[in-house]
This record gives structure tokens, C-alpha cells and sequence, in this order.
């Protein structure tokens, strides 16, 4: 054999060698690549892909200026790892509890609400027993345990400082959020609050559980490739998920209007002393709550303060009897529809009225009076013979237009619609009761709507109490919703009603407390007996509801006292000089211009007395005149049955006048 | 010399036919080592491209948390000023100050109304007295003040 051909078939070996190692390798890598390729690349971004949950912030709730009412402040929460905790670089077991005991002390100096002996229990548990798949106990162990939540995000980072100088390992920080209300107590009952538990904000009541949708973030993703160190490569696949921040709510209440209210809230409960309070101010034209506050009321900031009373939203949950406030509806209805004029006699029975085999009492006797006084001395008896003149048709229709048994439309839930019985559910005596506020219950927003209906001229309005949502860009106004057709077909019937109402406030009227220097102040007042346990009972909601100025209102205004203990219990007494107090402030925030100088008021109250002291003359004549013609009637029937007695007969004199108890149109 | 070996004279056959060879190996190794070379450049520069694409994007992720930081101090700031702006704070300074503050008069207000080169100021009892706008910045406000 020659060398050529030695070295030609050692080649030969060698290339069938390389080959078959080659057809190897590629059947190898035909294998792995192409045959298992999905298995193993899904093997490997299990590995190598990280998922992360991203969360937007819950929207805040701000007033219609902007003020921060409800806020999102970020916090810090403090994690333990107890497998691998340990101060320094040991990590012997014996030291580690000593350790914990130091990090617990440490812990419980520099925070509030942490017990050292719960925290060092936590960090002390470095594993625990479960059952696997099979149902087998194993043993793991523990990463986590809560050291300390919701802690202030300056403290967290002083603390994380502390945390790295002592050496302390095992310990992380986590950024979370937590709900906080910068304006404690203020319209507190009307935004509610939130709970933030398990990473989410559970909402309890107000504003931020009506409007929770709104405000809820959506939550996204990212999902990336990382390298064996974890960090994210930039230059592989990844996916993002955008979230989205919640709206922020701006609401139509105005922090100094709201201020104003509230303070003189607080003023009216130490005078008074109710057992409870409220006041809204809304604009007649658009509905928008300005400002509301009830009292009693709490600190969301502070959970201690809540109780079942402080933290229950009257104005739209509580259906009470209104008492006379409820008149001038039926009034103004009567009026618009011709049933009576402003100068229509009505006779008030001296305030004792026999209907319906019931007796109904006014608080002070009145006699015969135009419809005007009716309203300005508050005559229940008068009001009924107005309501019994209409009819319970007619009567339903009214309070209906108004309203009355249908909710307002405000965003606060729950509302309650008021109990107001369907016409075919009447008794007899429902047509005389219903008109003076009795036996039908209305909330607070339901009366505040029905006097912004008489105080814009008869156009239905819900009520608004948020103006828009707003996320960067997207911004949503909230509709003002109004009728187009007034109520009052009559053009004159708001004038009418306004200025009886005017007389409320004028000398002569149940509210003098309330009037204003240099405005006409349309009001009326209501004491409405309060029902306890299916009676009436001596207890009272005092209120005064009005509108200023009168003729054009820039606010209606309603405050009410539940059951005021101290002093007067009536509604001109002990909430009109609130109402005066609010309104004066009001009306000098806005810069309303006063309608008339001082002394035209002075002038205008001063004929207003002058006419009253005129008119009870003049009654006082009259009543003097029909006792003394009584009074010789009575002696000449005595006459006449002693003459009898002695057999004599004398001439009769005719009566020089009679009783009747009609209304004339 | 033995049977395994063979000398030839490389003057003959090997010489010429190693010079027949030699042009096209060695223009194909110049070609395979220029195309390596050239995917080792741009493996390279990849790699590079890489690398600053990471640094970056570890700056950027910094430059992240620092503004997060800073977003969440805003945050604060403005918590605390919705603080300082509640009735019960500012009270509470009016009482420390002891601060004679009074409730602005509205007659110490008016408001003001172009009408096309003139200026309507309301009455205060009623009705306009419009003058002359002699300023070219007269503000039109609303009614109400809200």
C-alpha cells in the first residue's frame, strides 16, 4: 500500500467521521429545535419572562374650585422576611431570635399602633406546613410577614435609612396609598369613605361608593424578558399593559360656602342643642348642592368617630313629616290654577276646625284672612280649607309636580324617594293633613328641589352635587338636567307666592329672625311634630327653608333643627336666625349687591309694622263689636225666659250679626 | 527513506500542483475569514448597541424612580395644603393671631361690563351708569363672583 493511498483512506475515515458527527449534531439540534420547540421555548419564558401587575391610583375628589376634599397620600408598608432575617452577616439560628427581638423593639419605638411581642411572633415563624398536590405535608418557608401597613411616607423613608445604618436584613418597603380627608370633619357624611384592604379600596358609603366605577383604576401589566440577575432586557420582547388612573371627581360644592355652613351649623347646635342638624344650600337655577352639613358628623381620618349616628347621610336617606313648609306648594298650585287669589277670605275657625270627625288646631287663633295671611301666620286650618276647596286629586297633582315621591336625581345613593301614599290609598282625612306636612315624609334634597322649582318660576331641576369627572384630558360635565315647561301655567303665580312669602319675614309674619338688612327674604317656617313609635310626639323638627333675594334668588336655603333642646322648639326661632346668619355670609361671598339702601328697608319694615299694628286694631274692634252684640243677645234671650217664668211676653231685637265658616272665590 | 515515505521531487509534480492549489484556497480563506470578520463586526456592534441600550435603560429606569419620588412628594406637599386651606386650620390661626378680619361689604365690589368701547358699571340700587372704557384691559367678569 502506498502513502498516497494510506493518507487517502485515513481522510476517507476521517470524512465519514465528521459527517456522521455532523448528521449527529444536526439531528440533535433537529430534535431540540424544530421537534421540542415549543416545549422547551415555553420551558425557557416561564424562566426568563417576568409578569408584573401595575395598579393606577384611585381619583380623588376635589371641590368645584379644585380644593382637595378626598386624596390619595402615599405610604409605605414594612415587610419581614423571617426565613432570612438577620442583623450584620451571620446567619446563625440562635442570633437570628435575638435579632428579631431587636428588630420588633426597634420597630415598635419607631411606629405607631405595632406591639414589639406581635411583631418578633411574626418574624419568629420562619416556616410553616402545608399539604402538596398529593396531600402531603411539607414544610416551607415563610417570606412574609406584616410588620407594619399604611406608615407615613416621610417616617418610611427616614426609617428605611435607619433600617440600612443598623444592618438590619430581611426587612423591604413596599410604596402603597391610602385614603386621607385633608378637611377632617368637613362635608364629611356626604363623601363617605373608603377601606383599603388586600391592595384595594373597598368603598362604605357617600360619594365614594356612588361614584366608585368612576373612580376605580384599571389595572395593566408588563410582561417582559429579564436576564439571570432579574433586571429587564431592554432589547427583547415585552408587553405592555397601560393602566389607567381613575377619574377625579369635582363635586359643585364650594369650600367657602360649605365653611360658612358648617361653622354656622356648629353655632345653631351649641345654642339649641338638637339632637340633630342639618342645612343645604343649592342654586334654584341649575340644582347644584353649594354646600350641605349635618351635624352630628365624624372624622373619616379617625375611625373611633364613626357611629351609626354621626356617619348617617340625612339629607338623602331620611324621610321625615316637613310640617308647614309644605304650604306654599299647595298654595302656589291653588293659585296657579284659579282655585284662590292672593285676597281670597279664608276663615280659620280662631284655630279650632272640626273635618273629617278630627279636630285640627293653628298655634295661634286666626280669623277670617286673604290667602296672603294664610301663609304668613302659618294657618293649618286655612291651608286645609284651600286643600279641601282643591280636592285630593288636585292636592296629589300638586305635590307631585313638585316632586314630592320621586328622587331628586343627585348622585348619592341610597336616596330615598319619601313616603307618599298613591291617591287610591287616601283616607278622608289625608286631603286636610297632607297639604300642612303630616302624613306624608319627604328628605331634605326633596323639600330643598321643590323651593328651587317655586324659586326659578315652576321648572323642575335635579339636583347636582357632581359637576364634572375629569382624567388628564378627558374631561366629563355632568348635565344639568331641567324641565323646559314651568309648572305654573299662570306667569303671575311666582310673584304671588314669593311675596306672601316675603311676609313670613316681615313684621306680622312667623320669621322675623330671618330677615335680611337691604334684601327681600321669600321664606317659610315648619314645626313638624316628630313620630315616635307610630305617635306623634312633643318633639319637633324646627326648620326655616327660604330663597334671597326674592326675586331673582341666588340660593335656597334650608336649615333644620331635630329636636332642639334649648329654648324655642319652632322653626322661625330656632333655625330662622341661622338661616339669617348663612345667608347674610352668602349672600356677601358672592358680592350680591343688597336690593335696597338701609333705609328704604327700615322704611318698607316700618309701614310693614305700621300696617299690622293697623289691622290687629281694626280686628281687635271687630271681635271687641261681635262680643258686645253677643253679649246682648245672650242678655236678651235671659230676658226673655224670665218674662216667660212671670207669664210676660217682650219684643224681640234682631241679632246684629252671625257666625258663618265659608270661603269665598 | 523507508516504504512509508516517498520522496519525490517537489521540483516536479508537488511543487507545480501545490501552485496550482494554492490560488483558490487561499482566495477562499481570504473570502470565508472577510465574511467572518464582517458578522464578527456586527455581532459586536450589536453587542455595543446592546450594552448602551441596557445603560440606558437602567439610567432612564433611575431617572423613573426619581421622578415617582418626586411625584409622591407632591403628593404630600399637596395633601398638606389642602390641610393648611381647611376652615378649622385657618380659624385656629385668626385666633392665634388674634387677626381683625371682617367679611368684605359688597358695596365695595362692582362689576363691570363691556359694551363695544363702553363700560357699564352696575348701580347699586338699580340700573347701569356706563362710561367710556378708556382701558384696554377692562375685565369682563360675571355676576356672582363664584
Amino acid at each position: 500500500m502506498t502513502l498516497f493511498r494510506s493518507m487517502a483512506i485515513r481522510m476517507a475515515l476521517v470524512y465519514i467521521l465528521l459527517i456522521c458527527g455532523f448528521c449527529y449534531v444536526s439531528s440533535v439540534l433537529y430534535a431540540v429545535q424544530i421537534k421540542r420547540h415549543d416545549e422547551l421555548f415555553g420551558k425557557a419564558q416561564n424562566t426568563y419572562t417576568t409578569r408584573i401587575e401595575t395598579h393606577g391610583t384611585r381619583g380623588e375628589i376635589f371641590d368645584f374650585g379644585g380644593s382637595l376634599l378626598v386624596g390619595n397620600i402615599p405610604t409605605m408598608d414594612i415587610i419581614g422576611d423571617p426565613a432570612n432575617i438577620y442583623i450584620l452577616n451571620k446567619k446563625d439560628k440562635d442570633r437570628t431570635e435575638t435579632e428579631c427581638r431587636m428588630i420588633a423593639d426597634f420597630f415598635e419605638k419607631e411606629c405607631e399602633n405595632v406591639k414589639s411581642d406581635e411583631i418578633f411572633r411574626r418574624l419568629s415563624r420562619r416556616s410553616f406546613t402545608t399539604k402538596d398536590k398529593d396531600g402531603n405535608e411539607i414544610e416551607q418557608d415563610c417570606h412574609y410577614a406584616v410588620i407594619a401597613t399604611g406608615v407615613d411616607y416621610q417616617t418610611a423613608k427616614r426609617l428605611k435609612e435607619r433600617v440600612k445604618e443598623l444592618s438590619f436584613h430581611g426587612i423591604s418597603f413596599t410604596g402603597s396609598y391610602r385614603r386621607k380627608y385633608p378637611k377632617d370633619t368637613m362635608l364629611a357624611n356626604i363623601l363617605g369613605l373608603a377601606n383599603f384592604s388586600a391592595d384595594k379600596f373597598i368603598p362604605v358609603q357617600g360619594i365614594e361608593r356612588s361614584l366608585n366605577d368612576a373612580m376605580t383604576a384599571t389595572s395593566g401589566s408588563m410582561v417582559f424578558e429579564r436576564a439571570r440577575n432579574g433586571r429587564h432586557v431592554t432589547f427583547a420582547n415585552s408587553r405592555n399593559e397601560p393602566t389607567l388612573d381613575g377619574y377625579d371627581i369635582f363635586l359643585t360644592i364650594r369650600e367657602p360656602l360649605q365653611a360658612i355652613v358648617e361653622e354656622e351649623l356648629d353655632l345653631m347646635c351649641e345654642r339649641v342643642k338638637p339632637h340633630a342638624a342639618w342645612a343645604i344650600l343649592v342654586d334654584p337655577e341649575t340644582g347644584d348642592v353649594l354646600a350641605a352639613a349635618q351635624r352630628p358628623t365624624f372624622n373619616p381620618n379617625d375611625r373611633n368617630t364613626m357611629t351609626q349616628e354621626s356617619s348617617t347621610n340625612r339629607l338623602s336617606e331620611l324621610a321625615l313629616e316637613p310640617g308647614s313648609i309644605m304650604k306654599p306648594f299647595v298654595i302656589s298650585y291653588a293659585l296657579d290654577k284659579g282655585f284662590v287669589t292672593p285676597g281670597t277670605m279664608v276663615d280659620c275657625e280662631q284655630g279650632v276646625w272640626k273635618y273629617a270627625g278630627r279636630l285640627l288646631h293653628d298655634t295661634h287663633n286666626v280669623g277670617k284672612v286673604p290667602v296672603t295671611e294664610v301663609i304668613k301666620q302659618s294657618s293649618n286650618i286655612g291651608t286645609a280649607k284651600v286643600s279641601v276647596m282643591m280636592g285630593a286629586k288636585n292636592l296629589d297633582a300638586a305635590l307631585r309636580s313638585f316632586g314630592f315621591g320621586q328622587k331628586t336625581g343627585i348622585q348619592l345613593k341610597p336616596e330615598t324617594s319619601g313616603i307618599f301614599r298613591p291617591l287610591e290609598k287616601w283616607d278622608s282625612l289625608s286631603v286636610s293633613r297632607f297639604c300642612i306636612g303630616q302624613g306624608i315624609a319627604v328628605s331634605p334634597l326633596q323639600l330643598a328641589r321643590a323651593y328651587c322649582m317655586i324659586a326659578n318660576g315652576g321648572y323642575k331641576v335635579d339636583l347636582r352635587i357632581v359637576d364634572r369627572i375629569e382624567r388628564g384630558d378627558d374631561v366629563r360635565v355632568m348635565p344639568v338636567v331641567r324641565e323646559k315647561k314651568s309648572i305654573f301655567a299662570n306667569p303671575t303665580t311666582k310673584k304671588m307666592i314669593t311675596d306672601m312669602m316675603i311676609g313670613v319675614t316681615e313684621a306680622g309674619g312667623t320669621c322675623t329672625e330671618a330677615a335680611i338688612e337691604g334684601f327681600h327674604v321669600a321664606g317659610k317656617t315648619g314645626t313638624a311634630q316628630k313620630v315616635i313609635n307610630g305617635a306623634y310626639s312633643n318633639r319637633y323638627y324646627a326648620s326655616f327653608v327660604g330663597f334671597v333675594p326674592a326675586e331673582k334668588p341666588k340660593f335656597v336655603l334650608l336649615v333644620t333643627c331635630d329636636d332642639p333642646t334649648v329654648g324655642s322648639r319652632y322653626g322661625g326661632s330656632a333655625s330662622g336666625p341661622t338661616f339669617k346668619a348663612i345667608a347674610e355670609r352668602a349672600l356677601k361671598y358672592m358680592y350680591v349687591q343688597p336690593q335696597m339702601s338701609r333705609e328704604e328697608w327700615l322704611a318698607e319694615r316700618s309701614a310693614a309694622q305700621k300696617a299690622l299694628h293697623e289691622r290687629k286694631v281694626r280686628e281687635d274692634a271687630l271681635v271687641q263689636a261681635r262680643r258686645e252684640a253677643r253679649d246682648r243677645q245672650l242678655k236678651e234671650q235671659q230676658a226673655k225666659q224670665t218674662s216667660k217664668k212671670n207669664g210676660t211676653t217682650v219684643a224681640s231685637r234682631p241679632s246684629s250679626g252671625s257666625k258663618s265658616s265659608t270661603v269665598r272665590r | 527513506m523507508n516504504k512509508f515515505t516517498k520522496k519525490t521531487n517537489p521540483s516536479e509534480d508537488g511543487a507545480e500542483t501545490g501552485r496550482k492549489q494554492t490560488p483558490w484556497v487561499a482566495g477562499l480563506i481570504f473570502k470565508m475569514a472577510l465574511i467572518m470578520s464582517i458578522i464578527f463586526a456586527a455581532f459586536c456592534a450589536r453587542l455595543h448597541l446592546n450594552d448602551k441600550t441596557e445603560q440606558l435603560a437602567r439610567e432612564a429606569s433611575e431617572i423613573r424612580k426619581q421622578i415617582e419620588e418626586k411625584q409622591k412628594e407632591i403628593k404630600m406637599k399637596e395633601f398638606e395644603l389642602a390641610q393648611l386651606k381647611s376652615r378649622d386650620n385657618i380659624n385656629a390661626k385668626i385666633r392665634e393671631h388674634n387677626l381683625a378680619l371682617r367679611a368684605v361689604n359688597p358695596s365695595q365690589v362692582r362689576h363691570m361690563k363691556r359694551f363695544e368701547g363702553q363700560v357699564s358699571t352696575p348701580s347699586l340700587y338699580g340700573g347701569d351708569t356706563r362710561v367710556a372704557d378708556t382701558s384696554a384691559n377692562a375685565m369682563k367678569t360675571s355676576a356672582g363672583g363664584i
